[in-house]
Order: structure tokens, then sequence, then C-alpha cells
């Protein structure tokens, strides 16, 4: 389903408010000290699924939609009352089935279980492992698709950049993402025509508007916004950011003052852009990128909000690490004066924040009878499985 | 009960399921009814066995693309909710299936009736091709068609969207009869052309009320093919010697299609013959069929209410036997779907064991936690 993303289930049911997200994390938010961390999960646990969407040579297209399948199945769980570790392999494993590069249950299911006990061992055991049972993959599996809705169509900025910007031979792209775009593109036939109407870009541009589209990815921002405005924020910000296209765009206005010249370095904005670009690129007549992005007659004030989302998620961004010499301890002791809060938030944080909200939740719904401390069990019938008798 | 599960469950509430009328390879189909206005519907129980794998690739891409596709000639998937272990589709409810109605011999076909199905069936997949999806099962028995007469395209169990261009896709797809030279020559860079030959082939059934091309095998297939429309030369179909599996199977002269279809007009076989071009380039599409003057010339096609169809489903299976050794018994003919690659392979009992709980959870269990509360 390509052409009519106004008609598609992504639009009509899946593109949500912020009221709706903060619905959907009502229960999440009783049992942390600080939104914030629920916005530090959802960066952890799409880190996640492109994680184990690597160990299973996912396309990037394939890890976006176990991304998107993830959120949507978090705007009607909670991350407390369910694992979003076996979420996540279930997303993984109905998105490389959704879009047509299956991948054996078997497989996903070692992949995730190797990836899971390596990520912040000694934690993620606590909450016992990750079942090696094919079956309980599968129960998963249906579970999702069934508060998916069976909506299995999602829609992605990715087809709108190289609408607008793909150029014939652009090989920086194709390095990054091999396979993605650059093989066989030139055997079918192109539906959106031939380089007519294009963006020129530079490719070192190219290529960072693809990662900050993968970027956005870490956010709920995929759940807000209509694919093809995050596609156009993207090359806002690319334009903006790169060196080269900004160059070009101060020469033709002789102000420099665009909207996103602005406070943010060019350097290190985005988080994966620091691949050496091609150097080999023809000077041309550079062309008016201001005036063709303008032509595409969007709303500009949303292209303005996704992109403070978008500078919002790296700012939340920087001061999370995977690196384990910032692991919990040094962490932990690392707190802020004017608050409790830890100032780098790494996964075994994370973790044992889950594993916290889990207890309390347990605690909360068990009231009186509770025992607290006690861990739940994971591996058990579901509530829901007796509410369907 | 949560709030997901109660949404669940009012909408498994709305439907009522009655008795069992088919079954396919991945589910179980019901009669069923709207409570509320008492409309028939069928409700298609997707099978999830006990969890041992996962869901059906065709199941999942069935769902996939009905979820999206709106449209007069495409089934509608009018409702989807889970019971216990299974997912269920609530569909239209369609009475019988062009196969069933080419093979009742007490029926007559118009030349105005043949037209009117071959409108219905390109309006429904120019529908899809816009929408960037390939049917690439198109053969009599998908074609549905309800109690009004409409034509409705369904069994979307084997498409796949092609909007992102230049992957490369399996070549094992389409019933053998219906498939296209280019898929049995083993072509990984396929489109919409695919689905057109097959339409041309289920047009020429509905003039000789016979299957057009029915190989014995994929390599007997090529031969029955070039065999009615002639070898294909290089100028004919350029390339084609380069395509993977490319064997020389043997010289035919092509069958002037006069001879063929002696009763059939001009505009007609001008049509068919152009959803019979070997090129797959230079095949017809979807859209200019329907521009096809075949479509605006005499007779104009018959309403869909006054079309012919069976007067009762049973007794229009009789005739199936004498047509073809090979058919199989639910009709679908021999050869049916080639397994696509990493087609995840389960096995089934269609008998659902209910014991043995569940062991894993959407949710986490809080279960005797909370009731002790309540
Ligand atoms: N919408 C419908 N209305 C009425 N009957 C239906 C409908 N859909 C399916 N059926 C009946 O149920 C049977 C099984 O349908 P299903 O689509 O599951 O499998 P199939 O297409 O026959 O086989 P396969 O799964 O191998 O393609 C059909 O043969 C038909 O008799
Ligand atoms: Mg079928």
């Amino acid at each position: 389903m390509a052409t009519d993303f106004w008609v598609s289930s992504h639009y009509l049911r899946w593109n949500v408010d912020s009221a709706v997200l903060r619905q959907a994390r009502a229960e999440d938010i009783q049992y942390v000290d600080h939104p914030e961390y629920l916005d530090f999960l959802a960066l952890f646990f799409a880190g996640l699924i492109a994680k184990l969407g690597k160990k299973l040579s996912l396309r990037q297209r394939v890890i976006a939609t176990a991304t998107v399948f993830f959120r949507r199945f978090y705007l009607k769980n909670s991350y407390c009352e369910t694992d979003p570790f076996i979420v996540i392999a279930a997303c993984c494993y109905v998105a490389a089935k959704a879009e047509e590069s299956p991948v054996h249950i078997k497989n996903v299911v070692s992949e995730a279980r190797s990836l899971f006990s390596s990520e912040a061992t000694t934690l993620y055991s606590g909450i016992k492992t990750f079942p090696s049972d094919n079956a309980k993959l599968a129960e998963m599996e249906f579970y999702l698709v069934g508060d998916l809705e069976c909506d299995l169509t999602v829609f992605h900025p990715y087809r709108t950049l190289m609408t607008l910007c793909w150029k014939e031979g652009s090989d920086v792209i194709s390095e990054a993402e091999a396979g993605e775009l650059g093989a066989g593109i030139d055997d079918g036939p192109r539906y959106w025509g031939t380089g007519e109407g294009k963006l020129e870009m530079h490719e070192g541009a190219l290529q960072m508007a693809w990662f900050i589209i993968n970027d956005t990815y870490r956010s709920e921002i995929c759940l807000l916004y209509p694919p093809h405005l995050i596609a156009i924020t993207a090359i806002y910000m690319a334009c903006a950011i790169h060196q080269e296209t900004r160059g070009d765009i101060e020469k033709q206005t002789q102000s420099g003052a665009y909207a996103f010249s602005g406070s943010q370095g060019s350097q290190g904005l985005t988080r994966r852009s620091s691949r050496p670009s091609s150097s080999s690129y023809k000077r041309q007549q550079p062309q008016d990128i201001v005036g063709f992005l303008a032509g595409l007659n969007v709303n500009m004030a949303l292209i303005a909000t996704i992109t403070q989302e978008i500078v919002s998620l790296y700012a939340l961004w920087d001061r999370y690490s995977e690196d384990a010499t910032t692991d919990s301890a040094r962490a932990s002791l690392k707190r802020s004066a004017s608050g409790s809060r830890p100032e780098i938030i790494t996964p075994g944080l994370l973790i044992q924040l889950l594993w916290r909200m889990r207890e309390a939740r347990s605690a909360d719904l068990s009231g009186a009878h509770s025992t607290p401390g006690r861990p739940v069990a994971v591996n058990k019938m579901l509530e829901r499985a007796q509410a369907a008798g | 009960m949560d709030a997901v599960e109660k949404a669940n469950a009012d909408r498994q509430k709305r439907w009522a399921k009655d008795q069992k009328i088919g079954e396919g390879t991945y589910a179980v189909v019901y009669r069923g009814r709207e409570l509320a206005t008492g409309r028939k519907v069928a409700i298609k129980k997707i099978k999830v066995g006990q969890f041992k794998d996962g869901l059906d690739m065709s199941a999942i891409r069935e769902v996939k693309y009905l979820r999206e596709l709106k449209h007069q000639n495409v089934i509608e998937l009018l409702d989807v909710f889970s019971s216990k272990k299974n997912l269920n589709l609530v569909l239209e409810f369609l009475d019988t299936d062009l196969e069933l109605v080419i093979r009742d011999r007490s029926l007559v076909f118009l030349p105005a009736d043949i037209k009117s199905w071959m409108a219905m069936t390109f309006r429904g997949l120019e529908f899809c091709h816009r929408n960037f999806i390939l049917h690439r099962d198109l053969k009599p028995n998908n074609l549905l068609i309800a109690a009004n007469g409409h034509l409705k395209l369904a069994d979307f169990g084997l498409a796949r969207d092609f909007a992102d261009p230049g992957y490369k896709m399996t070549c094992q797809v389409i019933t053998r009869w219906y498939r296209p030279p280019e898929l049995l020559f083993g072509c990984r860079y396929y489109s919409t052309a695919v689905d057109i030959w097959s339409v041309g082939c289920i047009f020429a059934e509905l003039m000789l009320r016979i299957p057009y091309l029915p190989g014995e095998s994929d390599m007997d297939q090529l031969k029955t093919i070039f065999r009615a429309l002639g070898t294909p030369t290089e100028e004919d179909w350029p390339g084609h010697t380069k395509l993977p599996d490319y064997v020389p199977v043997g010289q035919f002269q092509k069958t002037p299609f006069r001879d063929l279809f002696s009763a059939a007009s001009p505009e007609c076989l001008n049509l068919l013959s152009k959803c019979l071009i070997y090129e797959p380039r230079r095949r017809i599409s979807a859209r200019e069929a329907l521009y096809h003057p075949y479509f605006t010339s005499h007779p104009h096609p018959t309403h869909p209410s006054k079309l012919p169809k069976p007067a009762d489903k049973t007794s229009a299976t009789l005739p199936l036997e004498e047509l073809d050794g090979n058919a199989e018994p639910n009709g679908n003919g021999p050869g049916v779907k080639a397994n696509p690659p990493n087609k995840l392979k389960r096995k089934l009992s269609s008998d659902e064991l209910s014991g043995g709980g569940r062991s894993i959870a959407r949710k986490l269990d809080f279960t005797q936690q909370r009731q002790t509360v309540q």
C-alpha cells in the first residue's frame, strides 16, 4: 500500500496526538520519579530493536516497521505490566514477515536470548532470562498482531526522502545501507518518475537526512506525525547542518539567517552521521533549496514542531550512554546538584528502573496481600487468558 | 478486563459464528452474522494452533492488504478480533466464485456477461495496482461473487507490495495455469504485468469454459503456452533467453485466436491478445484495459444483478470431476501455489488442543494478586 496515506490504517487509526500518548503512559508514569525516564525507556527500547534487527540482518526499513509496531503496542499497554523484551522480539519477528523478509522463529529466539542476556548481564537475569521456547514468541506474536488490530502496513519517511532527493549514482546512501537502496533499483520502474521535481542534495546531506530519520524512531515521533512531514523535516535539518549545503544556501540568500542554521552546531548533531562523506561531488549551479522546500506546500509550523521534537530527542540522547564504563555505579554517583536524578542514564539503570516499576505495579495490584519485593513471574498464565476463558 | 480486552470483546460481540463452510491452508471459514443487522458474513478463523510456529506468511499478507484495500471489486474485511487462540477475520459473505460459474454447464454466457466479469476484474485489479499491490494468485477460484452479482478479488495470501522497486521477488507465485512465461523463466524482478497475464487466461477461460493453458508441469506449462501463442522470437520478447531459468522448449506456431475463439468480437480478441503479450513491459496495464474499446463497444456489459449464477453452490460443484483428473477436490486446480522461499512451514492440526494453559503473557502475571483483591 503506497499511494494513499490519507485513507490508510496508518493515518486513520495510528496517527495519534500527544494526549493519547500521555494516556497510554498513565500507568507507567505513576512508577517513575520523573516523566523523562519514560522517554529514556523509549530511547532504550528502540535501540534494542535496532540491535536485534541488525543481528537478524533486517533492512533499516524492517527495523523501522518493528519499532512502529512496538510503539503502537505500547499505546495500548504499559511497560510495567508487560515484558518489553519479548515484545521487542515479537515486533522484529512480525515486521520481518510483514515486510516480506521473514526470518525463522528459532533465529529470533536465539538472537534475542543472546542479545538480552549480554545487555546489562547481571541486571536482566533478575527478570528471568528470555524464554528459549518458540511457542512463547509465537504466542506473543499472536497478542501483538491482535493489539495491532492486524494493521501491518506502515508508511515510513524513507520513501519520501528518496522520492524527493534520490538521484542516479548516489553511492553514499547505498554504501551506508547496503542493499537498501542501491542494489537493483534501476531494474524496476521508478514510480516517482525520472528526476523531475527532485531536490539535488549533496550526498553528505542526503545521508545525514537518512540518519536523522533513523534517529526519529528512538522517540515517539513516528506515532505523532505523518511520515512525509518527518522526511521533509529531516531534509530541512540536514540542509541546515550540512556544511556545504549551508554554504550554498547562505550564498543564495546572502543573509544566512535561515530557520535551522541557528544554535545547534553543525557537527555531531546526528548520532550516526560521522561517516566521511564522499568528496567527489561535482559542483554545479546549486539549486534553490529553500525555494524547493517552500514549494512543497507543507505546514511550516508543523515542520518547526517536528524539528523541535528531534532537537529535544538529541538533547535527551546526549545524556544517555551505553558505554559500559559509565555504568550504573558511576552514573548514580554523578547526580546533579539540583535534583536526585542522575546525569547520565545507562541501560543498566533503565533495566533497574523497569524492574522497580514492575514490582511497584505488582504490589499495587495485590494491595494488602502483597509481599513487597516478591519477584513477578513472567512465565505464567496471563490475566487476559483467563478473561478470555 | 483492561481497555484493550474490552474493545476486543465489544468487537467480538458484534458477530455471531454459525456453521463451518470451508477450510483453506491456514484458516477455517464459518458462516456468520452481524447481530445488529442480521447481515450475512464469513468469519475466517486463522489457526494459531499451539503456537508451535508463528503466523503463516499467507495469513500475514492477507490481513496486511485487506486491512487497507477498500473497493467495490475487492473482498471487504469488515472487522478483526481475537478469541482464545485465534485471529478472526470478518469478511463480507460471498455466495460463489467464478470457477463454479464457469464450470456450471447449465449456465449460458452471453458476450455481455463475459464483458461484465472482465470489467469488474480489471477494476479491482486496477485498484490494487494503483496502490502498488500485486495480487499474484489470480484465477477463477479467487474471484468471488456476491449475491448481487458483484465480482471481488479475494485471497491476498500471496500478494505483496512493490512500492519500493528493485527488490528481488520470488517467481514461485501464481497457480501454474495462470502463471506468465517470465515467471516460468525465473524472472525475479517483475511487476503488474504478471497479474495481467493471469487475467488474460481467465478471459480466455470465460469464452472456452475450460482452462485455456492447462500445463501439466512447470515445463509443460511453457510448452502449452508456446503451442497456443507461438514460441516467442527475440523480437517478440527481447532478452528473454537471458532470463535465469531460460530453457528452449521447442518451436511452435501460433494458433490464430480466431480459430479458437470463433464467436468473439475483434475488440474482444484485441484486448485478449494485449493481455497475453510475451514482453511484460508491452502487456496492457489494468488502467489501459479499462479504456480499451472492448468495454465501450456493443454489447454493453451485463448489469451484475443479471449475470448468470449457479442455482446453489453444491449442485454446481458436480461437473468438476470431468474437467481434469488433476483438479483438487476444492477446485483449486493443480500446481496450486508453489511455496515462496522462506515460507514458514507450519504443521497444523485442525483440532486445536485447548488443554495446556498459556505460558507467556502479553501482560505480566498479576492474576493471583488481583484475584485476591476482587
Ligand atoms: N467471503 C467468503 N464468503 C463465503 N465463503 C467463503 C468466503 N471466504 C472463503 N469462503 C469459503 O471457505 C473456503 C476456504 O477459504 P480460504 O480462503 O480459507 O481457502 P482457499 O482459498 O479455498 O484455499 P487456500 O487457503 O489454499 O487458498 C472457500 O473455499 C470458500 O468455500
Ligand atoms: Mg483461495
